[in-house]
This record gives C-alpha cells, sequence and structure tokens, in this order.
C-alpha cells in the first residue's frame, strides 16, 4: 500500500485545506466521493468557504461550527458507521477473527476501485457499493470454506487475501488514479466528504444490520459460547455463523465506499475491544462499543478537522486513544 | 455383549452396527446399544479410546462410518463439554448461561419472552444450589461453580439426555462426588438418561448402572451392565490394578 501513488490532480485529494483556502469552492466536480455534484445539489453547494483561514494557521473550532453543514454529512457517517461497526464487532472480536475484517473490508476496497475501473473501460460504472459487496461476499466465503485437504490455519488464508486484496487495489488504483479516483482515499479515508447516496446508504444497511443484530442476538452468542451446545440444541449454527459474516460484510462495504477501508477496520476492531475489557457483560459491552464507534468516528472527524490529518487516519487514532484509556480505567478499577 | 432393551422405559437413542471414526476411517468395531430414559451410561476408555468421537457420532456433530443412529423425534438433549468447549472470553453471567439451556431450533429469533427466560433461569438455578452466583460472571467461578451452573441449563432446557463430557475432570474428590451425586439427583427427578464420558473407576462404579467400554487400540468394544463391563477382561487388561479395585468398590 505505501506504493500508492496519488494523483495530483485527482479531486480525491481535496482535503480541509482545500475546502478551507480562500475562494475555494466546495467539490462540484465529478468525483463521485467528494460531495455533491452539478446535478445533485447538495449541502456543500450553499457553502462558501471561510475567508479568514489560510494555509499556514489550523483551522478552529469556530471554523468547523460555521460550515456545519458541509461537514455534518461526513460526522454523520463517521458516527453511525463507527457504532453499528463498533457493535458488530463485538462479535468479531469474541470469536477471534479480527484480521477477517482487514482482509473484508480490503476486498471491499478493491471492489469499490475495480467499479470504477470497469466504468472507465466501458463506459459504465457499476454500483461501487454493490462491488464492494459482492468482493466482500467473496471474501468471506473464501474464509467460511474449509477444504478438508487444506492443511493450513484459517488465519494463513487469511493473510492470503489480505496481501491479495491490498496489492490488486493498489494495482487497479494505480489505473484509475489520473481518472478521478484516489486510491488513497478508498484504501485509507482520506476524503472529508461524503455523497448524499453513500450516507444514505449507510444509514438504511446500518439499519437493517443493528435489526439483525438485534434478531439475532441470542443466537449469536449461544453459537458462539458453546457451538457443539447449540449444535445438539437443534440451533443452525453454520447458518448463524453465515448470517454473521454476511452482516459484516453488507456493513463493511457500504461503510468502505463511504469513508475508506482502514477507519472500517479500526472501528470494527478497536471500539469492540474497548468496550469488553471496560465492561463485564455483554448487552453493555455492545452498547459501549456503539458508543465508542460513535466517539471515534466524531471526533475522528473533528480532530483530523482541526489539526489537519488525513479522516481516516484520524479517525483509527481516536478509536486507539479510546481503547487505551479504557484499558487504563478498567486497571484502575481494579 | 449387548443388555437387554428395558421395555419398561422409553428408548431415546439406538446405535445399530454403528463404527464411528475420522475422515471415513473407522477406529472401533461396531456397536449395537440402546439408550433408555433414567438409564444411567458410563463412557470408559484411556486417552485415545475413541470416547470423544463416539461421543460426537453419536450427537450427530461427525458422521458414522456405517450403521446408524437413531433418537426419537425432538429429543431434548443437552450437553456439557470438558472445560476447552466454551469460551470464557464472552461475558455472560451465570444466569444467562443458564437460559442459553432453553434455546432450541430457531427459537433465538426474536426479542421477546426474556421475563419468563430469566424466571426459568432462577428456578433451574435454585434446583442445584446455585441461585448464590446468579448474578456473577460464569468465567469467574471456580470449575465446581461453573459445573453446577451448567447443571441448571440442563434442568431450564428441560432435559430428557444429559451427555456430559469429563465433567468432574478439574474437580477435587469431594466436589467431584457432590457434582455425581447432584447428577443422580436430577436424574431421578426428571428422568433424564445420563451418559457421562469419565475416568473416575470407583465413582463410576457407585453411579452407573450401564457402561460402555471402548479401546480403539485393541479395537474392541464391551457393553452391558457397570458390573458385567468392571468384570470383563478386556477391562481388567486396560486397567490392571485400577480395575481390581474399582470393581469392588
Amino acid at each position: 500500500m505505501a506504493d500508492a501513488q496519488p494523483a495530483p490532480a485527482a479531486s480525491g485529494d481535496l482535503d480541509f485545506d482545500a475546502l478551507l483556502a480562500p475562494g475555494a469552492q466546495p467539490p462540484g466536480a465529478p468525483a463521485p466521493r467528494l460531495g455533491p455534484t452539478a446535478s445533485e445539489p447538495g449541502p456543500a453547494s450553499t457553502l462558501t468557504a471561510p475567508a479568514s483561514v489560510g494555509h499556514e494557521e489550523h483551522p478552529t473550532w469556530q471554523d468547523f461550527a460555521d460550515n456545519w453543514p458541509l461537514y455534518r454529512d461526513p460526522v454523520a457517517c463517521g458516527v453511525v458507521a463507527g457504532a453499528v461497526l463498533g457493535a458488530l464487532g463485538v462479535f468479531v472480536v469474541l470469536r477471534r477473527a479480527v484480521f477477517v475484517t482487514a482482509a473484508v473490508s480490503q476486498s471491499a476496497a478493491l471492489g469499490v476501485a475495480l467499479a470504477f475501473l470497469l466504468g472507465i473501460h466501458l463506459g459504465v460504472t457499476p454500483p461501487p457499493v454493490l462491488c464492494a459487496f459482492l468482493l466482500a461476499l467473496a471474501a468471506t466465503g473464501v474464509l467460511a470454506w474449509r477444504s478438508p485437504s487444506t492443511r493450513l490455519p484459517r488465519e494463513a488464508i487469511v493473510g492470503l487475501l489480505y496481501v491479495v486484496a491490498s496489492a490488486l487495489a493498489v494495482l487497479v488504483g494505480d489505473r484509475i488514479a489520473q481518472e478521478a479516483e484516489d486510491i488513497n482515499a478508498i484504501l485509507f479515508g482520506t476524503a472529508v466528504l461524503v455523497r448524499p447516496e453513500d450516507l444514505l446508504a449507510v444509514l438504511v444497511v446500518s439499519g437493517l444490520v443493528l435489526g439483525a443484530l438485534a434478531a439475532l442476538y441470542r443466537g449469536l452468542v449461544f453459537a458462539g459460547f458453546d457451538p457443539d451446545g447449540a449444535r445438539i440444541q437443534g440451533l443452525p449454527v453454520a447458518r448463524i455463523e453465515l448470517a454473521l459474516w454476511t452482516l459484516v460484510a453488507l456493513e463493511v462495504s457500504v461503510t468502505t465506499r463511504a469513508i475508506g477501508a482502514l477507519p472500517v477496520f479500526a472501528f470494527s476492531v478497536l471500539p469492540a475491544m474497548a468496550a469488553l475489557r471496560a465492561s463485564s457483560r455483554l448487552p453493555s459491552a455492545l452498547l459501549l462499543a456503539g458508543v465508542f464507534g460513535a466517539l471515534s468516528g466524531g471526533l475522528g472527524y473533528l480532530s483530523a478537522f482541526l489539526l489537519r490529518f488525513p479522516v481516516g487516519a484520524a479517525e483509527a487514532c481516536v478509536a486507539a486513544v479510546l481503547f487505551s484509556l479504557a484499558v487504563l480505567l478498567a486497571r484502575l478499577r481494579t | 455383549m449387548m443388555p437387554a432393551r428395558d421395555l419398561s422405559r422409553p428408548e431415546l437413542f439406538r446405535c445399530q452396527q454403528l463404527r464411528v471414526g475420522i475422515s471415513g476411517r473407522a477406529i472401533l468395531p461396531a456397536i449395537d446399544l440402546s439408550i433408555s430414559a433414567g438409564q444411567f451410561w458410563a463412557v470408559l476408555g484411556r486417552n485415545g479410546a475413541g470416547k470423544t468421537t463416539w461421543l460426537r457420532t453419536l450427537l450427530g456433530l461427525l458422521p458414522p462410518v456405517s450403521g446408524s443412529v437413531r433418537s426419537v423425534s425432538d429429543v431434548r438433549v443437552s450437553y456439557l463439554p470438558q472445560r476447552s468447549g466454551l469460551d470464557d472470553l464472552y461475558p455472560l453471567l451465570a444466569r444467562e448461561v443458564v437460559s442459553l439451556g432453553a434455546e432450541r431450533g430457531w427459537s433465538f429469533v426474536g426479542m421477546t419472552g426474556s421475563a419468563a427466560r430469566r424466571a426459568r433461569a432462577q428456578r433451574a438455578l435454585g434446583e442445584v444450589g446455585a441461585q448464590d452466583f446468579a448474578e456473577r460472571p460464569f468465567r469467574s467461578l471456580s470449575e465446581g461453580q461453573k459445573q453446577r451452573v451448567l447443571f441448571a441449563r440442563l434442568v431450564a432446557g428441560e432435559a430428557e439426555v444429559a451427555i456430559l463430557d469429563e465433567p468432574t475432570s478439574a474437580m477435587d474428590r469431594i466436589a467431584e462426588r457432590e457434582a455425581f451425586e447432584l447428577i443422580r439427583e436430577l436424574q431421578s427427578k426428571h428422568g433424564l438418561a445420563v451418559l457421562v464420558v469419565s475416568h473416575y473407576l470407583s465413582i463410576v462404579r457407585e453411579f452407573a448402572d450401564r457402561a460402555l467400554l471402548l479401546d480403539a487400540d485393541a479395537e474392541q468394544v464391551v457393553v452391558g451392565t457397570t458390573a458385567q463391563v468392571f468384570e470383563h477382561p478386556a477391562f481388567r487388561r486396560r486397567y490392571g490394578d485400577l480395575a481390581a479395585g474399582a470393581a469392588h468398590g
């Protein structure tokens, strides 16, 4: 991934500096990741950039508040994605499958990049979220499938999948970089804005995923805690696991499209780890993980704005800080 | 050797010419046996004798190499795994673990009935004398306390068959005896069929009325009453001096 060469001219590179530069216009370019297009008027099109902020000085809280309508959608997206991935991540962490999410989110990122590549070559771009979901689901299927002749642990397959998906995403990214899409935005979540349709997809899918988690809660707990006992009592353990990983693939694919693979992986792991460290009950761990995830999304975006950091990395770092605080508090409590 | 079926009690499981193994390769001779309500079975054998493979085949977790396992439809089976079978990472209260016993098939779907499940779990915990642990994290309990909670789980599930895989392996002698006494109490109260995998011969001799001896190395299987199995030459050959001590209590 370090080899990724962001295209200087690509609109996917638009960051807070560009947004806040005097005379800068909110994104209206054809870039699919960066706010409304000319035919899709959105909140960004009604804004003017704050003239008081130059490139040399850090933006202030006041700048953020003044331009809240511009940042409302990406903050909402980060908060919702963080909350739902956080709750979902509790089951991922409890199943000791943390890096499965990394491989799945990289596969989703590859799906998004492939959609744009197909668009360049075919003239018609398939829905990136659909491509992300298909690739994420395929990755999940590969990880779930165990051939009796394979003598490799699942971790090895996860590693293979992660490397292949990451490398292919960078290769495909190299081919789409000159066309308006920035692979860094897809992989690391460097884009500062979210398209309205991406936010809508995140809201709808996240609602469905939360509903499904609530409905399947007891089955997910039993199948993870005592899989043999659950099977013997007639629970469809394989289908429950399939449902869990389909939910992961679904949530990861829409959120990867909207905010990038790195923060998605961070939200799937760190808030759950923090919550499981801080709570001794599963329902409260789920709730806490949601809160930690939402805070990571919201505060991560704000800190990226104030400190001129890339958004995805800032969100991941805030999630890591919250995890450290949870560990510290848990130690102090005991 | 196969004991005559007890016709006064309903048959719950029947193994007919059942051969068990791994990857299609049988590790034991064919087994014929019938498990009826109210019976107390001990499954015996040294390490590597095929006990776990046989048990997993009986429970449908492994396919038989040949032959069949038949059970009455909708028989309610509860399984108490070895310690390693439960994931201590899950932050569950004891009563939440007990509640899992009531789940069957797709009953877990939905968000209703939590009060009824909770009341049922509390009753089951009370029945096994574990009500004091109800609100404690399961993973923080001692092995003996965990075992009691798992007994409550099978009570909450109104199990007809309880299958216990080395339930007392982490207990001292006193706790082990208390656990077996509790199993027998639940068996007589609820008419349970009990299958226990255990290495403790003297305890097995005292509590079980049927026994199955498995020996993959000698490719031998002995089925019968506990007394018959303990007197069998294969048992004596496998357990040596321990067999003599156990056979005479």
